[in-house]
């Protein structure tokens, strides 16, 4: 019985130890994939792609050929409640893609002053004027409420999306 | 009656061709073919492509954006009524032909219209030297005259000794307040103040570290309080106290030895006395009697006290090529060599 253990024991190790040989060797990974050679990225491809600038420039480039689409005080040195406003910034975005369904001709830029909320938003000309003011109103209104401060939508609107390059 | 019909009918048909490829064949007929079997066929068809042409049409013919504002902008415009406060880049009512960002391969930069890098970025467009002449009219109504009296630095710290500062915050959130805002800074020169001698060198033993000896500055940084103004009333408490403590003097105090002294007093050193016996031996045998006498004498004389400035000097101020060479004069004459 012993023996029979110890030959078990014996196999078992064998069969680790080949696993963890280079040709098969497996870790536990215990932490979300973040995959961040892959993140803001439109990969090239055939050409028939169009992109916006935005999204033809990749994460290192911001700081060189891009600009922020978010500025606030909390990134500086010795200042407070950065985590707040970038969850801020979040709400917002799904905020706005989702009211404004199909409609945003790019990403949503926003401006903080004091306590001013400024989000400046380049639309497409999908809906009437009339509509696009009911949910300008609509969005202030509400996100004022959740915030706790006063909101501005500076809108803008192109007949199409602008194409910088293709890919 | 068929003629008037004739139309929606034909273009109707072509947009049935075009929607659907497999009777490509037909539009070679459509022409040819009679009015009447077009009918026959679609007359199902026009109503409903009538009825849902008039939906789509009203999305694609709608109504054309009116032309930019720029166009309509004359050069001698009042630019503040355009931007009157901080506002993202209108591409609709900047008149400038403005281009931002990374240009494509032989290519150029983007232009203004539906340009993102140019509402990223802040901008000053309302901030035109026309717009703060016009802030700074408005805000005159609400500022005093600066007195005529203080009209020099050194006037106003004649009239004015204590100087305190502390700082305001202003940051982009929710939230205006700041803990670091409470800080208050008190400076004061002590030579404004009425103070002897003695309180004087008390003073700077009580202050340690507060004190800057080169700009003869006391400054005190309170931030133990909560608030500004209770830092700023335990600032001047503070300044009261030692003031008054320094001009009192202790019993304890009498026991002041030579270690504790700030600077370097040639009274009573070993120096004055080495050098009095070393005076005194050089003279001849004769006036040996009256030695008390003759150390006020010798002290009175000017190389002693030549020698004595300049061995001060050397000793509270440090070593300099300066002070080396006026020690080395005065030695020479003391003994005259």
């Amino acid at each position: 019985m012993a023996t029979s253990l110890v030959r078990q024991t014996k196999l078992l190790s064998i069969v680790t130890s080949q696993f963890n040989s280079a040709a098969c060797f497996r870790n536990i990974h215990c932490t979300a994939a973040c995959l961040k050679n892959r993140a803001a990225r439109i990969r090239v491809g055939k050409g028939d792609k169009s992109v916006t600038y935005e999204q033809a420039y990749h994460p290192h480039d911001i700081g060189h050929r891009k600009g922020w689409l978010s500025q606030h005080t909390s990134n500086l040195q010795g200042e407070d409640e950065a985590a707040e406003r970038v969850v801020e910034d979040v709400f917002i975005r799904r905020f706005m893609y989702g009211t404004f369904h199909n409609c945003l001709a790019d990403e949503v830029v926003i401006k903080r002053r004091g306590n001013l909320l400024v989000i400046c938003a380049m639309m497409i000309q999908k809906l009437l004027p009339s509509k696009f003011y009911f949910l300008i109103g609509y969005s202030e209104e509400l996100l004022s409420h959740f915030y706790k401060c006063p909101v501005k939508i500076e809108m803008q609107t192109v007949e199409e999306k602008v194409v910088y390059k293709y890919l | 009656m068929a003629a008037s019909i004739s139309h929606p009918a034909l273009s109707s048909l072509r947009k049935i061709n075009c929607n659907t490829n497999g009777i490509f064949s037909l539009i070679s007929f459509s022409r040819r073919i009679s009015v009447s079997s077009v009918l026959s066929t679609s007359a199902v068809a026009t109503e409903k492509e009538g009825a849902g042409r008039g939906v789509r049409g009203q999305r694609r013919s709608k109504r054309q954006a009116g032309e930019p504002r720029t166009e309509r902008m004359s050069v001698d415009q009042d630019w503040t009524a355009v931007y009157p406060t901080a506002a993202p880049f209108k591409p609709s009512a900047v008149p400038l032909p403005v281009r931002m960002g990374y240009p494509v391969k032989r290519g150029v930069p983007p232009a203004k219209k539906g340009n993102l890098e140019l509402i990223k970025i802040p901008n000053f467009l309302h901030l035109t030297p026309v717009a703060i002449k016009k802030h700074c009219e408005a805000l005159k109504q609400f500022c005093t005259e600066w007195p005529a009296a203080l009209n020099s630095d050194e006037k106003c710290m004649k009239h004015f000794p204590i100087q305190v500062q502390s700082k305001e915050f202003v940051s982009a959130g929710l939230s205006v307040r700041n803990p670091d805002a409470r800080i208050v800074t008190l400076k004061v020169k002590l030579s404004s103040l009425n103070l002897d001698d003695h309180a004087r060198k008390k003073m700077i033993k009580l202050s340690e570290e507060r004190y800057c000896k080169d700009t003869d500055t006391l400054t005190i940084v309170t931030d133990s309080c909560p608030l500004r103004q209770q830092n700023y009333d335990y600032a001047m408490y503070l300044l009261t106290v030692l003031y008054h403590e320094s001009w009192k003097s202790e019993a304890w105090e009498q026991e002041k030895t030579r270690a504790d002294m700030e600077e370097y007093e040639w009274e009573d050193s070993p120096s004055q006395k080495n050098l009095l016996d070393t005076l005194l031996r050089m003279r001849p045998t004769g006036a040996k009697d009256e030695e008390e006498g003759a150390r006020e004498e010798l002290l009175g004389q000017p190389a002693v006290q030549e020698y004595r400035d300049t061995l001060l000097k050397l000793k509270n101020e440090g070593e300099t090529e300066e002070n080396l060479q006026k020690y080395k004069e005065a030695v020479k004459k003391l003994f005259n060599i």
